[in-house]
C-alpha cells in the first residue's frame, strides 16, 4: 500500500527528515508518534505533495505508483487523503460546492461518472449526521465561524465522503472532547477495508483507543527509531520521548 | 506617433469649433482648454493618466478574440428598453414605452450639475449637443430594466449624455454596458436626479477590447428617503475609468455602492468616487474588490465627505485587491473628510496574493491548481454582487466573472 523508503525532505533549506522509511500494508492502521518537531506535520505535507515540502532524497509509492513526482489533486485522484492538522477557513466558498466540485474532480481524473447535485446532497446529509455536523454548518463557507472542533469534524466528513484509499491524519484529535473523538474512531473504524490503509499521527494514546492501530511507530529526529504494536503507544504515554529522543 | 498627430489634430479641430458653440458649451469648451486632458499631475488622476494614454492610443484597434458567451446575450434575457449609443451616435428605437416612463433624445444640458471644473465633464459638455433623456414619473415602479449599451468599434473620439430623473417614490434600474474592440476615447456623462423616497438601481458592466479609452461620468443628487445603488464589473481596457460622484441632499438618504475589477495583460481600471453627505442620517456602504493579473493596475478612489450639517451619518467603505503576478499593480486611496461630530465613519484597504495554504488545501481534495485558483478568486469579488436586488441581473454579473475565470 503506502511505502516510504528513505525519505529525506528539506524545508527552506532544513533538513527535517532524515531517512525515514516505513511501510503501511493494506487493511492496516498505523500509528505515528512523535514530540514536537520531529517532523510529523513534514511527512504529511510531503506525501501529499505541498509546495516547498520537497524530496531530496528517497521515494514514496502508493499502491506501487510513485507520488512524488505528482500534484497535489493527481495524489488525491490516486486516493491519497490528509486530514489537516489545522483546517484553514475559506471565506466566501460555499461548503457543499466545494466538496462536491473536488469529488467530482477526482472522479473525473479516474474516469468515473460524476456525482449529481441532488445524489450529493443525500450523501452529504448522511455523513454529515455521521460527524455531526449541521445542516446549518454546511451551508456556511468552508469552515468559516467554526470551533476547532467543528472544523476536525469536517476534515471527517470530507473523508467519510471521498472514502480515501490511503489516509494521513494528522493530529486529528487535538482539540476534540471525548465525544468527538469517539466520532472520529467510528468514522475510521466503519471505512476500515482489507483495500485501504491509515496513518494516525497523534501525540497521544487516548484517540488510539478508539482506533485500534495493527502498528506504532515513533518518529524523533527525521527518522523512525522505534516500531512496535499497540502497547507501544502505551509505553510511550508513561515514559515519554526522552529514551527514544537520545536514540536519534 | 500618428495616434499623438491625432490627438493634436483634435485639440485644433476643438480650437476652430469654440467659437461656434453655444454660451454654456463654450463656457464648458474654455474650462476644458484651462485644465487639458487629466494627466499623472492633475489632482486626482495620478494613477490614470488620460494624456498619457491618448498619445499612446492605437490609430486603429487590434481586432480581439469574440469571447465564447457575448455579454449581450446574458443581458437579452432581461428584456430590458434598449438605448445603444454606437460611436458616440444615440440608436433609441421607438417602441411602446412602460407607463410613467419617457425616454428620448433631448438638447444636451450641459451644467446641469457643478462639474465646471472636471477635466472630462468640461469636454464633454462642449462636444455634446444631444443627450438621451430619461424621465421615471412620480410613484412608477419601472419593472424592465432601462440598458443603455456603449459599443465603440472604431477609432476618434466619441461622447455622450444621459440625463435622466426619477420622480418621488419612482424606482427604476439602468444598465449601462461597455462593449466592442474600439480604440476610441469614448466619454459619457450621466447626469441623474433623484427624487425624495425614489429608488434607483445602477449596474455597470464594462467589457471593451483591450485598446478602448473610456471615462464614465455619473453626477447624482439624492434627495430625502431616496437610494441609490450601485454595482459595477469592469474589465478594464488601455484606460478606463468610472467615476461617481454623488450629493446627498436630502435627510435619511441611502448608499450601496460595489465594485469589483478583473483586470489582465496591460488593462487598467479606475473606480473613483466621492460622496457628499449635506444632510442628516445617511448611510453609505461602500466596497471595491480588485483583481489583477499579468501587468494590468488597479486603481481604487473613494471619498466621503461629511458636511457639518450631516449628523447621524453612518457611512463604510472597504477596498480589497488581490494581486495576482509580481507585475501586477493596485493603488489605492480611501479618504474620510468629517466637519460632523455625531457620525461613524470607517475605512480600510487590503491587497495581497491568494493564500498558498488554501490553494494547497482546495488542491488536496482533488481541485486542480486552475480549479481552485478560480475558486478562490471568485469567493474574493462574488460578495459584489450580493446585494443586487434582480436576480437576473445578479446572475448576470455571475455568469461574467465565470467567463472571465475561464480564462485564469
Amino acid at each position: 500500500m503506502l511505502k516510504i523508503d528513505n525519505l529525506h525532505v528539506a524545508v527552506g533549506g532544513h533538513e527535517i527528515l532524515k531517512g525515514l522509511t516505513l511501510e503501511v500494508p493494506a487493511g492496516e492502521v498505523h500509528a505515528i508518534m512523535g514530540p514536537n518537531g520531529s517532523g510529523k506535520s513534514t511527512l504529511s505535507y510531503a506525501v501529499a505533495g505541498r509546495e516547498n515540502y520537497d524530496a531530496t532524497e528517497g521515494a514514496v509509492t502508493l499502491n506501487g505508483e510513485g507520488v512524488l513526482g505528482l500534484d497535489p489533486n493527481e495524489r488525491a485522484a490516486r486516493g491519497l487523503f490528509l486530514s489537516f492538522q489545522h483546517p484553514m477557513e475559506i471565506p466566501g466558498v460555499a461548503t457543499m460546492n466545494f466538496i462536491r466540485t473536488a469529488l467530482n474532480a477526482q472522479r473525473k481524473a479516474r474516469g468515473e461518472a460524476e456525482v449529481s447535485a441532488a445524489d450529493f446532497l443525500k450523501l452529504i446529509r448522511a455523513k454529515a449526521k455521521i460527524v455531526g455536523l449541521s445542516d446549518e454548518k454546511l451551508k456556511r463557507p468552508f469552515n468559516v465561524g467554526f470551533s476547532g472542533g467543528e472544523k476536525k469534524r469536517m476534515e471527517m466528513l470530507q473523508m467519510a465522503i471521498f472514502e480515501p484509499r490511503f489516509a494521513i491524519m494528522d493530529e486529528t484529535d487535538s482539540g476534540l472532547d471525548i465525544d468527538a473523538l469517539k466520532m472520529v474512531g467510528e468514522v475510521v473504524n466503519s471505512l476500515r477495508a482489507p483495500s485501504r490503509g491509515f496513518l494516525v499521527i497523534t501525540h497521544y494514546q487516548r484517540l488510539l483507543d478508539y482506533i485500534k492501530p495493527d502498528r506504532v511507530h515513533v518518529l524523533a529526529g527525521g527518522r523512525i527509531v522505534k516500531s512496535g504494536g499497540p502497547e507501544l503507544a502505551k509505553v510511550l504515554e508513561e515514559s515519554g520521548y526522552e529514551q527514544f529522543i537520545e536514540a536519534a | 506617433m500618428a495616434a499623438a498627430r491625432a490627438l493634436s489634430a483634435f485639440e485644433e479641430a476643438l480650437a476652430k469649433r469654440a467659437g461656434g458653440l453655444a454660451p454654456s458649451r463654450a463656457q464648458a469648451f474654455d474650462g476644458f482648454i484651462r485644465n487639458g486632458f487629466p494627466n499623472r499631475r492633475t489632482e486626482g488622476w495620478r494613477w490614470s493618466d488620460f494624456r498619457a494614454a491618448l498619445g499612446d492610443a492605437a490609430a486603429s484597434p487590434a481586432p480581439i478574440h469574440q469571447a465564447a458567451a457575448p455579454l449581450a446575450d446574458d443581458l437579452a434575457g432581461l428584456m430590458p428598453i434598449e438605448i445603444r449609443i454606437v460611436n458616440g451616435r444615440i440608436d433609441m428605437r421607438a417602441e411602446k414605452l412602460p407607463d410613467g416612463l419617457r425616454c428620448g433624445v433631448i438638447d444636451a444640458g450641459g451644467g446641469v450639475l457643478e462639474l465646471s471644473d472636471h477635466p472630462v465633464a468640461t469636454l464633454n459638455a462642449a462636444m455634446t449637443k444631444k443627450s438621451v433623456g430619461i424621465e421615471v414619473a412620480k410613484d412608477t415602479v419601472l419593472a424592465p430594466p432601462i440598458v443603455i449599451r456603449h459599443i465603440n468599434d472604431g477609432a476618434g473620439f466619441s461622447f455622450a449624455q444621459t440625463m435622466m430623473r426619477l420622480g418621488e417614490r419612482a424606482r427604476a434600474t439602468v444598465i449601462e454596458t461597455f462593449e466592442g474592440a474600439g480604440a476610441a476615447f469614448h466619454s459619457h456623462v450621466f447626469l441623474l436626479a433623484l427624487k425624495e423616497g425614489a429608488h434607483f438601481d445602477r449596474a455597470i458592466f464594462s467589457e471593451t477590447g483591450p485598446d478602448a479609452i473610456i471615462h464614465s461620468l455619473f453626477a447624482s443628487r439624492i434627495e430625502a428617503g431616496a437610494t441609490f445603488a450601485m454595482t459595477a464589473l469592469s474589465s478594464g481596457a488601455r484606460l478606463c475609468r468610472h467615476e461617481t460622484l454623488a450629493q446627498v441632499a436630502g435627510a435619511g438618504a441611502r448608499v450601496d455602492i460595489a465594485t469589483a475589477a478583473l483586470l489582465g495583460g496591460d488593462r487598467h481600471n479606475d473606480f473613483t468616487s466621492a460622496i457628499g453627505f449635506h444632510a442628516e442620517g445617511a448611510e453609505a456602504r461602500q466596497r471595491h474588490k480588485g483583481v489583477a493579473k499579468e501587468k494590468a493596475r488597479n486603481v481604487f478612489q473613494g471619498k466621503f465627505r461629511v458636511l457639518r450639517g450631516a449628523q447621524k451619518t453612518d457611512a463604510r467603505m472597504n477596498a480589497d485587491a488581490l494581486l495576482l503576478s509580481d507585475t501586477s499593480e493596485s493603488n489605492a486611496k480611501p479618504e474620510l473628510e468629517i466637519y460632523a461630530d455625531d457620525v461613524q465613519c470607517a475605512h480600510g484597504s487590503t491587497s495581497g496574493a491568494l493564500d498558498e495554504r488554501a490553494l494547497f488545501y482546495m488542491r488536496q481534495r482533488g481541485l486542480s491548481e486552475s480549479a481552485a485558483r478560480a475558486m478562490l478568486i471568485e469567493a474574493f469579488v462574488g460578495s459584489t454582487f450580493d446585494a443586487v436586488s434582480h436576480p437576473g441581473i445578479e446572475q448576470a454579473f455571475r455568469h461574467r466573472v465565470a467567463a472571465w475565470l475561464e480564462g485564469v
